[in-house]
């Protein structure tokens, strides 16, 4: 745990950069400024399936059902899949994740109520949630937080489990028919994930005794 | 330390570390990257996508789906979505993916619009594989089961609310 410690504080500038394009690229933002820049755009970079010649449905086709028709869809999903994770492991790779943790150590505590030290497990839990639930485990049996805090930390991991992670995974093949950006149902989970851990923190105030 | 522990420890390490090997250019760690992705596709997402259209084939051909449509119209109209949509919701608390299979089905025969995708979007995630959470998180994580109850309380409040506020931003 000493070495996690460690190693966490270590930002590299390149980690700071590929936070910042993760976050444009994910967020839409370039999506309407036109030009070259729609290169830093997810919906742009992950395009669109051609029509069958002559047709107006792409390869899944028109009116399909059950299995035959679900297994398309799905297959469907393939690219943006991909390309999602392909994008996270490059901004993992550059140390994206370490900035993301290292800018947001200092404000756990006044949000959320649990220490700084959790920050690793919030953002690995962010992308995987049996990596979170992992590292939670660790982080209660080296008392490093509290029973309270457990519960807290928990409770922000409960929802919307893996959520960066898992939206762009499945939730990519929705996207195109949203009515809103990409990144707005993102922002609104996470704005519920913490008034979530915030129910769970005024809970344990008011009706869970401290165990030591 | 048990085996367990030292598993958890890897994933962590993994997790954090993001060893820079100097010989990996870019475009190989996008490529490793897309790799896990096609697992994800094969191992996971169309499985689950497969399953969620066979249910609601079944509900369909029995007639189930339309008595759910009428049956939750009322309760579903709160948040400006039609009966049909209360499938999603059922569908997010087994699979995250599941759920996006059945609001894509429910899409393609003109039951739902890109407004109730839009709306219904935060709830499937908030919702999210919510059974299995139980003991992939909760379980893992050690918490004790009498706070169940009020975690999985405070799941679908915060998706009861998100759909509100995405009904208003939604155009």
């Amino acid at each position: 745990m000493e070495e996690l410690k460690r190693k966490a504080v270590k930002v590299p500038i390149s980690g700071y950069i590929a936070l910042m394009i993760a976050l444009v690229i994910f967020s839409g933002l370039m999506a309407k400024v036109g030009g070259g820049w729609t290169m830093l755009d997810f919906d742009t970079l992950n395009g669109k399936f051609g029509l069958m010649k002559s047709a107006t449905a792409s390869f899944m086709g028109q009116g399909g059902s059950g299995a035959r028709d679900g297994f398309l869809f799905a297959l469907s999903l393939a690219p943006g899949v991909m390309l999602a994770l392909g994008l996270m492991e490059i901004v993992e790779h550059y140390g994206g994740l370490k900035a993301a943790q290292r800018l947001l150590t200092p404000i756990l505590r006044p949000i959320l109520g649990i220490p700084g030290i959790c920050c690793v497990a919030l953002v690995s839990s962010l992308q995987s949630t049996d990596a979170g639930a992992g590292m939670t485990k660790a982080l209660r049996e080296n008392k490093d937080i509290t029973g309270n805090e457990l519960l807290i930390f928990t409770a922000f991991q409960f929802t919307a489990g893996g959520i960066i992670g898992n939206y762009l995974a499945s939730g990519s093949a929705l996207f195109s028919y949203m009515t809103v950006p990409i990144s707005v149902p993102l922002a609104v989970m996470l704005v519920m994930k913490l008034f979530g851990a915030n129910m769970m923190r005024l809970y344990c105030k008011m009706f869970v005794q401290e165990e030591k | 330390m048990s085996e367990e522990q030292n598993k958890q420890t890897l994933v962590a390490q993994e997790t954090i570390t993001a060893e820079v090997n100097s010989s990996d250019t870019i475009m190989d760690v996008f490529v490793r990257g897309a790799r896990k992705g096609w697992k994800v596709a094969i191992d996971n997402i169309i499985p689950n996508v497969l399953m969620a259209y066979v249910c609601i084939k079944v509900l369909n051909v029995t007639g189930v789906l339309a008595w759910f449509g009428t049956a939750f119209a009322p309760v579903m109209a709160i948040w400006g979505l039609p009966g049909q949509a209360i499938m999603v919701i059922l569908g997010a608390l087994m699979s995250m993916g599941g759920a996006v299979g059945v609001a894509m089905s429910l899409f393609n025969d003109g039951t739902l619009n890109g407004t109730h995708i839009s709306i219904l979007m935060p709830a499937i995630y908030l919702l999210g594989s919510k059974i299995q959470y139980l003991g992939r998180l909760l379980g893992t994580a050690g918490v004790p089961g009498k706070h169940y109850p009020v975690l999985l309380g405070i799941s679908f409040v915060n998706a009861a609310i998100a759909m509100f506020v995405m009904k208003i931003i939604a155009p």
